[in-house]
């Protein structure tokens, strides 16, 4: 049960980290939200989203043998990927859950 | 012959990808399904529905019914020309027995090797197999076919193409594209981060099949390259036979000098002697196991010159909590129980390649890993698949114009290895629950008719593709896209409704009744596969009914 639940916060921290990545990126921020985000906002995007991936490896290996925690990690960031990429195909609104760490102008 | 590299890239990109992207198909999408290849072994033999089980005791259980094995009738067939006179009608001098079991398996396979008296090549066995419930020992029929691990699993990597070996070495060749594919297509893609999320499905078909081409390629990259390398590293020695061909003296000679290091004997001595208890010898093996910081269950055990002095039992760790397949095998001598080896730890090399190896084969126990695996390789599918729809969508309306056949051939042949192949896949399985349980004498055996069926569907579905594609040369969809996902929704209803007739096993029993996931799980992908060609077939319809140029959007069937 503790193991589902640290590899369901895994999945969680990808998916989450993923998606930050992808606001830092002006096309995708705009689906989301109509302001345009400053420089900073954009650098403080990437970081929180590329600490939340950090964080799903470690979580990872919290469960696993390292060699099988590594694998987990780089299949889950692919589930995870594809899962934001879809989410602003169809419905990319549901972004702003994460673009609240950067305030409104 | 290319302004540039970039454009060189594209043209091998296009025409490898194409050439052997139908090959690829094949082995993505039955790749995918041999993640739970032992799952659909339980819904295809329902005498087989109950929980894994560990390995049962040699002594009591398994001995007797070695000792009365014999090599199988395939095996004396091939025998039968190898030999000078003819065959004995009981083979008593046994090489090895063995029996496998992995953490997933209700049943125990048991394998045996006989020497062959005559035979011309003194390396030749006859070999006999058996599959049993290891509860009670009883034999299953051996007609039913093992459709995941002994269909579709081999299916992937030889395509089921026995014939001088010709399915590795095209499922090889089919690799070794794969990675040339990678290559070229991210030097030929400039926006690889850019595009990394992006797919537009609201744009012209031939932009928004590049999208998601581009994204299930880019997403899963690392996924495809290792799928793709660790294949070819698994069967190096099929591809590069150099130790036994060029080297077979030298080949000779290094077994005899490993037999003298490890104090594993080669050959007979000659002399009988009896077999001490193998349990026992279990047992120890996995006390040493433990005490080394791994315990762990048997996964494989053999006994090596049956009967002889010179015998010897390997017991070999059922790999479920490492990446590497390693057995840390632990050897005793047959006939007194006494420690012989313990085999010592990996060099670097080994532990690269038990690694490389261990990743593609997945013996170990993780259920989110093996799904995310199904996910890789299902996008593998579909980068494949809308490689084939752009290669057609670039080109129908020039072909059409010029009044060429091209794009209609490619179309075609897409549609078979795409829905066609879906529709070979759901035939098994029906044909799995339709068949009688004996069949009338003369017919041939039941799971050799499930496979010609098998063959017989996919053959219908290309000829179906092929007569439906007049339109594609007219620049025009073909219709058989849409047909095809209706036929793949209705098929794969009616196999989970099959198996709830046959078995009485419906879902609301398998999920919550009487849980029994490896079942539930075939019938739900069933379901979820039946509700994506639907849905794909929906919209294939609207597109065409709305006079929008339609878009073959079958992909979403393997989604």
């Amino acid at each position: 049960m503790r193991e589902a639940a640290l590899l369901a916060a895994a999945l969680a921290a990808c998916v989450a980290g993923m998606g930050w990545l992808a606001l830092a990126m002006e096309t995708h921020w705009t689906q989301v939200r109509p302001d345009a985000p400053t420089r900073a906002a954009v650098l403080r995007l990437r970081a929180l989203g590329s600490l939340d991936l950090a964080a799903g490896l470690a979580l990872c290996l919290r469960v696993d043998h390292a060699s099988m925690a590594v694998l987990v990690w780089v299949m889950a960031l692919a589930g995870a990927a594809l899962a934001v990429g879809l989410v602003l195909t169809w419905r990319p609104r549901w972004l702003r859950a994460l673009a609240w760490v950067v305030s409104r102008p | 012959m290319f302004p540039n590299f970039r454009q060189a890239m594209a043209w091998v990109h296009t025409w490898f990808g194409l050439v052997l992207g139908f090959v690829l198909m094949a082995c993505f999408f039955f790749g995918s399904l041999s993640v739970f290849d032992r799952e659909i072994d339980r819904w295809a033999i329902p005498a087989s529905r109950h929980a894994a089980q560990p390995m049962p005791s040699f002594d009591t259980l398994l001995q007797p019914i070695f000792r009365d094995m014999q090599p199988s009738k395939e095996s004396l067939d091939y025998l039968r020309d190898r030999v000078d006179g003819p065959l004995p009608a009981r083979f008593d001098t046994v090489r090895s027995w063995g029996a496998y079991t992995t953490h997933r398996d209700p049943v125990l396979s048991l394998f045996t090797s006989y020497e062959v008296p005559n035979a011309r090549d003194p390396d030749d066995a006859a070999r006999g197999n058996r599959t049993i419930d290891p509860r009670t020992g009883a034999a299953l029929p051996d007609d039913r076919l093992k459709i995941g691990s002994q269909f579709f699993y081999p299916l992937h990597y030889s395509l089921n193409l026995s014939w001088k070996d010709l399915g590795y070495w095209i499922v090889g060749l089919a690799g070794l594209t794969m990675l040339v594919a990678l290559v070229s297509g991210v030097v030929m893609h400039r926006r690889i981060f850019r595009e990394f999320f992006t797919f537009r499905p609201k744009k012209s078909t031939q932009r928004s099949v590049l999208d998601l081409h581009n994204m299930t390629g880019v997403l899963a990259l690392p996924f495809h390259f290792f799928f793709a390398f660790t294949g070819l590293v698994i069967f190096a020695g099929i591809y590069f036979p150099v130790t036994h061909t060029q080297l077979n003296p030298l080949h000779e000679m290094h077994e005899k000098l490993e037999a003298e290091e490890t104090g594993l004997p080669h050959d007979r001595a000659g002399v009988a002697a009896p077999l001490a208890s193998v349990d026992a010898m279990a047992a120890e093996a996995q006390r040493r196991w433990a005490a080394r910081g791994m315990a762990g269950e048997v996964g494989l055990l053999t006994v090596s010159h049956v009967g002889d002095a010179n015998g010897y039992v390997s017991v070999y760790r059922a790999g479920t909590d490492r990446i590497a397949l390693v057995g840390d095998g632990i050897h005793f001598k047959a006939s007194t129980g006494e420690l012989l080896r313990e085999d010592p730890p990996r060099t670097a090399v080994d532990s690269v390649n038990t690694f490389l190896t261990g990743l593609h084969l997945q013996h170990f126990r993780h259920w989110l890993l093996r799904w995310l695996y199904v996910l890789g390789g299902l996008l593998g599918c579909v980068c494949i698949a809308t490689g084939f729809i752009f290669f057609v969508e670039k080109r129908k309306k020039q072909h059409a114009a010029a009044g060429s056949q091209g794009s209609r051939v490619v179309d075609a042949l897409a549609v078979t290895t795409v829905t066609g192949m879906l529709l070979a896949a759901l035939t098994i399985l029906i044909a799995n629950r339709l068949l009688p349980e004996t069949l009338p004498a003369g017919w041939p055996p039941r799971g050799d008719l499930e496979q010609y069926l098998f063959w017989a569907g996919w053959a219908l579905a290309m000829a179906h593709a092929f007569v439906r594609s007049a339109p594609v040369a007219q620049g025009r969809p073909n219709p058989a896209w849409r047909e095809q996902c209706w036929a793949v929704a209705a098929m794969a209803v009616a196999a989970v409704l099959l198996n709830w007739l046959t078995t009485g096993d419906h879902l609301a029993r398998t999920v919550f009744i009487d849980t029994y996931w490896p079942v539930a799980g075939v019938d739900l992908f069933l379901l979820a596969c039946a509700g994506l060609a639907a849905g794909a077939a929906r919209r294939l319809g609207r597109r065409t009914a709305a006079g929008v140029r339609p878009a073959p959007r079958a992909e979403a069937a393997h989604a």
